[in-house]
């Protein structure tokens, strides 16, 4: 059988599908860099796969969506149109495939109706295949990126996000299936979204098998996370009962969250009798090699915790959001809680809230929950904006049953009758005024913006604009490799740099020395070109300047802060100061940002305590090992 | 019985100092130069025979007429360039060379004088026949003053120009609308003035609306021989300061060009002009010419109208000064395609064209190639001064037709790299592709009905944000991109 091609219309691609005699395989590059490298495998390392990638024959390469849209403006300084663009060039034939939140669109919130639809077209000019899920699994909030997606000419996936529990039954799901289709029409793809890596591969079977049943000519492409370590079992379930398209992605990336490696589900289904069609395993093979070498280069986003996490089934987080929550912890400094919090807390928070998806922005939602509910030591006594949301209907209806009544109360307060009756319910997000918002974006950039700047600016305004700034000053800096993007202590005296810059040019950048001078600017010297450069660094004015300058080692730094005195742990300039004097302030809040290179970090609060003595302002300047501010620890 | 080489004394600084050494240098001269303190590192230092510290300045030493010669006396110097600006149309510096017995490269104190004075200029043309903008003489103080100014503008019309009769260069010139600002701007250009040029005499012009600004380069020698080097465009101008030459002008009447250049050695004759010398005059929208004035000493364009005639100027300037006739006749200048001069400034157009002073150059590499000329003071390094002028480097373009000068300068631009200062080579981008500077469509009023041309990326170049990208990683240590 042969590939499905990039460019295939989606009626043909149906059908192609319907009469498949093996099965095909998406590789999802997207979700293993969010799950296992919190979303920063660089545009660059992508890129170096894509040739391979492109031979490799799969039916779609989900590269987009997600976290991802976010995080490439935001951490890795890469317009998310840019580089699909780019990827596009190097894969000319391969389908690219997208995961939307629906009304969430790439977010954590509702967008109004004209902002999904605008954003559904621009993003529709580079992605085939469109998996669209609701964390409630409600279908009215998935309508409209549904519609947009038909009229772009490109494939629907809509998904049944997919859990465990007495309520997840086959006819709850089969029905759910039923409500798409009735808005959908049939030529559609299925997606079954097991985003924790949930229930055993029985479960799984059985779940096909019962669609399959009632839909017999609805393609399903089922999408698991290796949590537990058993995905590549579900997937076999999965395709002997009648999926068509399952994900995997490149072995030399895998890790512990994201999904299984490709050649080994291959291998396994070539036992099976199932053939991978369109699949080249050279192809898949060389990838892998070519990935290997760039693997280290992303050891510090791996997880803080390595290993298969079969407790998943209990606590259900999902894949894509276990580096993230586990870097919180590390942060906030409550690791060794973490225990607690994914195997007691989060399996009751979330039979509580009503055994709802644990998926984004759902899964935030039951995390932060638990997280609060431990740390604070008193259950739904700080419930955040999102939670309140959600008891009020604002995402959507509960799918099965309503949290109890106590738990409105401790949330909504005591009149949360009143509240209730008043302002619960989905409610209609007015449309924004796209000229106006472009009007006021060309302003902000102080260039005319195109629609896609526009759609970026609509989801993330101010990081939009952050990014946008940065653009500017510094360039496409997703034309440098892991190796100088990352490169942390500086470089070497006389080491050159390599890399290709968007004309296709190698330019030569070499270091000189970067001495410092009397009146303390440093002068950092390079060969551009042949060319010498010199940029030069004016002293950074230290806060304290009368003080004399003590170099604090990152450990000092650390032990300060546990004792509330908060010192700078990096060199940059203030960005923001959350606190205030006499402000009380628990572990693990946010203090103060920090911005270096317009990135900005920020400063959490390492002890309880009271705020007594700032000792910046925004916009001060400082050195690594500056005071900030002190905290009298409550006891 | 020793031969001493000629040795000429130039007193400037920045480009034209370069420029002046550079033209004693071939004709096999010495060059001794001067300089302020704030001026030590500067490149026209290096590259002189000797070199003399005026003082601490800033400018004030370079317009000390009295150091100056004494300078030019203490090294032996026989003859004094003084360039453009500073001194160099100040009658009394001419007189005290000529009274100290050193020779100085222009016309005659006398004649310096005499077209300095805008109202003794404008009578001796007008005693010549020479076309000029209707105006007055001198305006009387007091209320005859204001009674004289408002009867001129009842008879020719609202806008006048008030403009001080000291001044040149463009400054000292205000426009006025109305009767009522008559009264308000009469006083207001008076102190001006007073305060510019120390003498608050005024004179009032008739106000030609969008002309084209063109201009004859002249040469006279002692002998009477008096030859024009064809015309030049300086209509692309902003607040009366020149941006852009060309050469010869783009007006396609070449009866009116050659009327033109021959009123201007008949201006130049009538004040007895010596030396190399300029005659301005304006173009109006019906091709009218009028008489402006005489730049008696070497213009900052002037590198245009030697690429199309050959003629190197400078070197021209010092053999006529030294008393050489002049060898050759009229019709040996003949010239030959187009010329297009942009000053490079360190300025940031975007802002009013605000200087980027106490900047530094970081990088500096300049174009070359078939006929592109430059001639400047900047270098790698190179640190911009507060206290002068902004000017980097002029970059002079040649060419046989227009359109090969336009896609030369628009070769050549792209090819400059100036990392540090903002300058003015984005700004002059956008005008090598626009329409009517292609078309050779301009007058004065050319930057303010053409607005686009203040939109531009300041730094194109991918490898300079990069690497500034790549130095701040390596300066910071903490990258935030990978934590």
């Amino acid at each position: 059988m042969e590939r499905i091609h990039q460019g295939c219309q989606p009626a043909e691609v149906i059908e192609r599908l319907r009469q498949a005699k093996g099965y095909y395989i998406t590789n999802t590059a997207r979700d293993m860099s969010q799950s296992d490298y919190k979303n920063r495998i660089l545009l660059h390392t992508e890129l170096l796969a894509a040739p391979s990638r492109e031979r490799a024959g799969y039916f779609s390469l989900e590269i987009t969506g997600g976290a991802s849209v976010h995080v490439d403006m935001l951490r890795k300084q890469v317009d998310p149109f840019v580089k699909l663009r780019l990827i596009r060039q190097a894969m000319p034939t391969t389908m690219f495939q997208t995961l939307c939140r629906g009304v969430n669109l790439f977010g954590y919130r509702p967008y109004p109706q004209n902002v999904i639809r605008l954003t559904v077209r621009e993003f529709a000019h580079y992605v085939d295949v469109w998996r669209t899920f609701d964390f409630l699994n409600h279908v009215p909030n998935m309508t409209a990126v549904f519609e947009e997606v038909a009229l772009a000419g490109k494939i629907n996936e809509p998904c049944i996000c997919f859990s465990t529990g007495p309520e997840h039954t086959d006819q709850f799901y089969v029905n759910k299936v039923a409500e798409i289709l009735d808005v959908t029409g049939p030529d559609i793809i299925l997606a079954i979204k097991n985003h924790g890596g949930l229930g055993t591969p029985k479960r799984i079977g059985q779940l096909v098998d019962a669609i399959k049943q009632r839909f017999p000519d609805l393609p399903v492409h089922y999408h698991g996370h290796n949590t537990d370590g058993n995905d590549i079992g579900r997937i076999v379930a999965a395709v002997r009962y009648g999926a068509v398209i399952v994900d995997a992605s490149d072995a030399a990336f895998t890790g512990y969250y994201g999904p299984p490696p490709v050649l080994t589900v291959m291998q396994t289904l070539k036992e099976e009798g199932y053939a991978a069609i369109g699949l080249d395993e050279a192809a898949i093979i060389e990838t892998s090699d070519i990935l290997t070498s760039q693997r280290g280069y992303y050891e510090q986003f791996e997880s803080q915790i390595r290993g298969f996490q079969p407790t998943v089934q209990t606590h259900k987080l999902p894949g894509g959001a276990m580096g993230s929550s586990l870097e919180q912890a590390v942060k906030g400094g409550f690791l060794n809680k973490v225990p607690e919090i994914l195997n007691k807390e989060l399996p009751r928070v979330q039979r509580e809230l009503g055994n709802y998806w644990s998926v984004t922005p759902g899964s935030q939602i039951l995390w932060t929950t638990a997280v609060s509910n431990v740390l604070s030591g008193e259950r739904y006594s700080n419930p955040s904006g999102d939670l309140r949301n959600l008891l009020l209907g604002k995402y959507g209806p509960f799918p099965f049953y309503q949290p109890e009544e106590w738990i409105y109360q401790k949330v909504l307060g005591d009149n949360w009758r009143q509240v209730l009756a008043n302002d619960s319910g989905l409610s209609e997000i007015p449309d924004v005024d796209l000229a106006q918002e472009k009007a006021e974006l060309h302003e902000k950039m102080g260039a005319e913006p195109n629609n896609q700047q526009l759609v970026l600016y609509l989801q993330y305004p101010k990081d939009a604009i952050d990014f946008f700034k940065f653009q500017e000053e510094y360039g496409q800096v997703h034309v440098l490799p892991p190796s100088i993007f990352f490169k942390s202590g500086g470089f070497e005296i006389g080491q050159t740099l390599y890399f290709t810059d968007p004309h296709g040019k190698e330019p030569i950048i070499e270091f000189g020395p970067s001495p410092v001078d009397d009146t303390g600017v440093t002068r950092v010297f390079m060969n551009v070109d042949h060319y010498q450069r010199v940029y030069n660094f004016q002293p950074e004015h230290s806060a304290v300047a009368n003080e004399t300058a003590v170099k604090l080692s990152k450990e000092e730094i650390l032990d300060l802060a546990s004792a509330g005195d908060v010192r700078a742990s990096f060199s940059g300039a203030v960005y923001e100061v959350s606190v205030k004097e006499g402000q009380e302030v628990a572990k693990g809040d946010r203090l103060v940002v920090l911005e270096a290179m317009k990135m900005q970090t920020p400063i959490l609060s390492e002890v309880t305590g009271i705020v007594t003595n700032i000792t910046v302002k925004t916009g001060s300047s400082l050195h690594a090992g500056d005071r900030i501010l002190k905290i009298d620890p409550v006891a | 019985m020793t031969i001493t080489k000629k040795k000429i004394l130039v007193a400037n600084r920045g480009e034209i100092a370069i420029r002046i050494i550079r033209a004693i240098q071939e004709l096999g001269y010495e060059a001794v130069a001067i300089y302020e303190k704030p001026d030590a590192r500067s490149l026209h230092i290096r590259l002189a025979h000797e070199a003399v510290l005026l003082g601490n300045g800033p400018r004030r030493d370079y317009l000390n007429i009295a150091k100056i010669i004494r300078a030019a006396q203490a090294t032996g110097a026989q003859a004094i360039h003084p360039g453009y600006g500073f001194l160099a149309e100040n009658p009394l510096f001419a007189k005290y060379c000529e009274d100290a017995g050193l020779i100085f490269i222009g016309p005659s104190s006398k004649v310096i004088a005499d077209l300095g004075n805008k109202v003794v200029a404008r009578q001796i043309m007008a005693s010549h026949g020479i076309p000029m903008v209707p105006g007055t003489a001198n305006l009387p103080q007091g209320p005859q003053g204001e009674e004289d100014a408002l009867a001129f503008a009842a008879q020719y019309g609202y806008p006048v120009m008030l403009k001080a009769t000291a001044g040149g260069g463009g400054r000292g010139i205000r426009r006025v609308d109305s009767e009522q600002q008559m009264f308000d701007q009469l006083p207001i250009a008076r102190a001006e003035a007073l305060a510019a040029f120390n003498d608050d005499s005024v004179y009032l012009e008739k106000l030609v609306l969008n002309p084209k600004h063109v201009e004859v380069q002249i040469l006279a020698d002692h002998y009477g021989k008096t030859l024009h080097l064809g015309t030049r465009d300086c209509s692309i101008q902003r607040r009366n300061q020149k941006l852009i030459e060309i050469a010869p002008s783009m007006v396609s009447k070449p009866e009116l060009l050659e009327e033109i250049c021959h009123t201007a050695v008949k201006a130049a004759r009538a004040a007895g002009y010596t030396n190399a010398g300029t005659v301005e005059f304006l173009i109006d929208q019906n091709y009218n010419y009028y008489f402006m004035e005489i730049n008696t000493r070497i213009q900052v364009e002037h590198t245009v109208t030697e690429m199309i005639t050959g003629i190197d100027i400078v070197r021209k300037q010092i053999q006529l000064a030294f008393g050489e006739p002049l060898d050759l006749e009229q019709e040996d200048i003949r010239p030959r395609g187009h010329a297009i001069e942009l000053r490079i400034n360190a300025e940031d157009p975007k802002n009013n064209f605000m200087p980027e002073g106490g900047k530094q150059v970081l990088v500096y590499r300049s174009p070359g190639g078939f006929g592109v000329r430059l001639d400047g003071i900047v270098h790698q390094g190179y640190q911009i001064p507060e206290v002068y002028d902004s000017l980097l480097v002029k970059m002079t373009v040649h060419g046989f037709t227009w359109d090969e000068t336009v896609n030369r300068c628009r070769r050549c631009l792209q090819n400059f790299v100036i990392a540090g200062p903002k300058t003015t080579i984005p700004f002059y981008m956008n005008i090598v592709e626009e329409p009517d500077f292609i078309a050779g469509n301009f007058d004065t009023s050319y930057l303010e009905t053409h607005p686009q041309l203040f939109y531009y990326d300041e730094d194109k170049s991918d490898v300079s944000k990069l690497s500034k990208f790549i130095t701040e990683i390596h300066y910071r240590k903490h990258n935030p991109f990978s934590s």
